[in-house]
């Protein structure tokens, strides 16, 4: 098998959906676990967001120019 | 390049500046805890920029322009796909228990998972590798002194331990960390000159791509075929998106250690996701020069060496003013990489091999200062080493090549430590040395890197659980608070690991 003619689509497919199952791993995260530590409780500070967010921009990215 | 008048003037102003500015923080350094981990003090935005500081050396600047002058935009894999990821799991499941376990090195906290012997064989090989990278480090920044200022090149790398030395040796993590900050600063400033000239040069992106795709149609693809000698998109993604990356963020002892000196649990999570802000935008500083240069380079024999891509940027489309900034943000690039290896190593020496080997029991102004002797040790071994490494233009490689035998199987053992709570001391042993073997059979062979990475990676996980389940499990009391589902789940574990954070305040 001509390893080298598995069309990049599916580098592209399977970053992507790394991509999305990172993001769905960080939204799973307790609330608590989260705000750990935090001053306050603002929406700002949830690093599960600033994760989604990540991961939507590298989507974008990869999904442009990913082969 | 054409360094002269206003140019030198600001390049000799950033070279003074930068260790006074360093040396103000001494005013906050009292105990180890200070020297070491700035005192658990520092907030979140300042981690996060001395995260990307101390990650992009000048070697990044000249070897990633290089890749994208040879292969394009496949090189920004190093920076996305082969970091973001990973800056998240890092961010949400390695900083966390190492913030928490109040350890300062990545051995250490192995040594409280694993066992004395896991600690110390990581404890040595980190010491090994950042010590020959720092005679490396003070080698290429005396060359570009020398290069482009004319300097005498002994007294250029003199002149850089002097600044280097000052700030880390008085000020410790915090002056580190906060000169990184600025470094940083610098490095945006001077990557946003260089692309704002270039695509005007070139009538922006669009320009860019039409100048180069005709001769060059993969060099704005972020995959490659997978028989591309280089960067096989199946090694990209299983070596360098799911082993090197992650090793590298979660377990490198210069990118760990600022995060455990975050003054909260929220901070040390925030300023790794953070920085991956910061890092998405790093291939505009270190990979659009690289295609800068193939577009806008008439006469190929002037970039004989690909490295030489960002230089002849520098030479040739900068004006004269804003030379000496990209050029003071090249130094900036150095330093803040320099600066962050000198003060792990210190912690390491200090931490994992006299204060477990030697003197146990100091008072912590005796750890304190021996911090300082052995940082001030380093520089001096850093000026002494550099010559050599120009007498062996392989050791470079060399180091990269040791790296990348411990890479996968460190990943291995702090992973399945963190994650999988029947993981023991014999397990953590026989994966870690079982890995590196395993590492340097597989680079014997001829195999890719990246795919060395990868399967020493997981022939070191195999050989981890095989093992700790033939052997006698860890009790639950030694391994409280270290392992995640732990945490995550158990209140009295949160409970535990709460005192102890504010017992160790």
């Amino acid at each position: 098998m001509d390893l080298s003619k598995i069309p990049l689509f599916w580098a592209v497919i399977i970053t992507g959906i790394i991509f999305v199952g990172i993001a769905i791993w960080a939204v799973l995260h307790p609330r608590k676990y989260i705000y750990e530590g935090a001053e306050t409780k603002a929406r700002w500070r949830d690093v599960r967001i600033w994760a989604v967010l990540l991961m939507a921009i590298q989507l974008a990215i990869y999904a442009v120019w990913g082969g | 390049m054409g360094i002269g008048g206003y140019d030198l003037v600001i390049v000799i102003a950033y070279l003074a500046a930068i260790p006074l500015f360093g040396v103000f923080f001494k005013r906050y350094v009292h105990t180890g805890e200070d020297y070491f981990l700035a005192g658990r003090m520092l907030p979140f935005w300042v981690i996060a920029m001395s995260l990307i500081g101390t990650n992009i050396g000048a070697y990044d600047y000249m070897g990633a322009a290089g890749g994208a002058y040879r292969f394009g935009i496949v090189q920004a894999n190093y920076e996305w796909l082969g970091a973001i990821p990973a800056m998240i799991f890092a961010s949400l499941l390695f900083i966390p228990f190492y913030w928490k376990s109040g350890v300062y090195t990545v051995p250490e906290f192995l040594g409280k998972r694993y066992s004395t012997a896991v600690r110390t064989i990581e404890a040595v090989l980190w010491t090994l590798f950042l010590a020959c990278t720092l005679g490396i480090f003070f080698w290429a920044s005396g060359l570009m002194l020398h290069t482009y200022l004319g300097w005498p090149l002994q007294l250029s790398i003199i002149l850089i331990a002097i600044i280097v030395g000052v700030y880390t040796v008085t000020g410790g993590l915090a002056a580190v960390a906060m000169t990184d900050v600025v470094q940083m600063l610098m490095m945006l400033v001077g990557g946003l000159a260089v692309m704002i000239i270039g695509f005007n040069l070139t009538h922006g992106w669009s320009g860019l791509v039409s100048m180069i795709k005709p001769m060059h149609p993969q060099h704005f693809q972020l995959f490659l075929p997978l028989n591309h000698p280089q960067y096989p998109w199946l090694g990209i993604l299983f070596g360098l998106g799911l082993v090197m990356s992650p090793a590298w963020w979660c377990c490198h002892q210069a990118i760990i250690q600022r995060t455990l000196g975050a003054r909260s649990a929220w901070d040390a999570k925030a300023s790794m996701m953070g920085a991956g802000f910061l890092k998405t935008l790093v291939p505009l500083l270190v990979v659009l020069p690289g295609l800068f240069a193939l577009a806008l380079c008439k006469d190929p024999s002037q970039i004989p060496n690909p490295d030489q891509a960002f230089p002849w940027v520098m030479r040739n489309l900068l004006p004269a003013g804003l030379s000496g900034l990209v050029f003071a943000s090249f130094i900036a690039a150095l330093l803040s990489t320099m600066d962050s290896t000198i003060n792990s190593t210190a912690t390491i020496l200090t931490r994992d091999i006299y204060q477990k080997f030697i003197r146990k029991e100091a008072s912590d102004r005796h750890y304190l200062l021996l911090g300082r002797v052995i940082t001030v040790i380093l520089v001096c071994w850093g000026v002494v080493f550099a010559p050599v490494t120009n007498k062996f233009p392989g050791i470079y490689v060399a180091m990269q090549t040791l790296l990348s035998y411990f890479q996968g199987p460190t990943l291995a053992t702090v992973l399945l430590g963190i994650i999988w709570s029947r993981a023991n001391r014999w397990g953590g042993l026989v994966g870690l040395a079982g890995g590196v073997g395993i590492s340097i059979g597989l680079t014997l062979s001829g195999m890719n890197f990246l795919y060395v990475a990868w399967w020493s990676f997981v022939g070191s996980i195999v050989l981890n659980v095989v093992v700790s389940l033939f052997t006698k499990p860890e009790p639950l009391e030694k391994i409280q608070g270290l392992v995640y589902g732990l945490v995550v789940k158990e209140s009295s574990t949160q409970e535990l690991l709460r005192k102890r954070v504010e017992g160790g305040k």
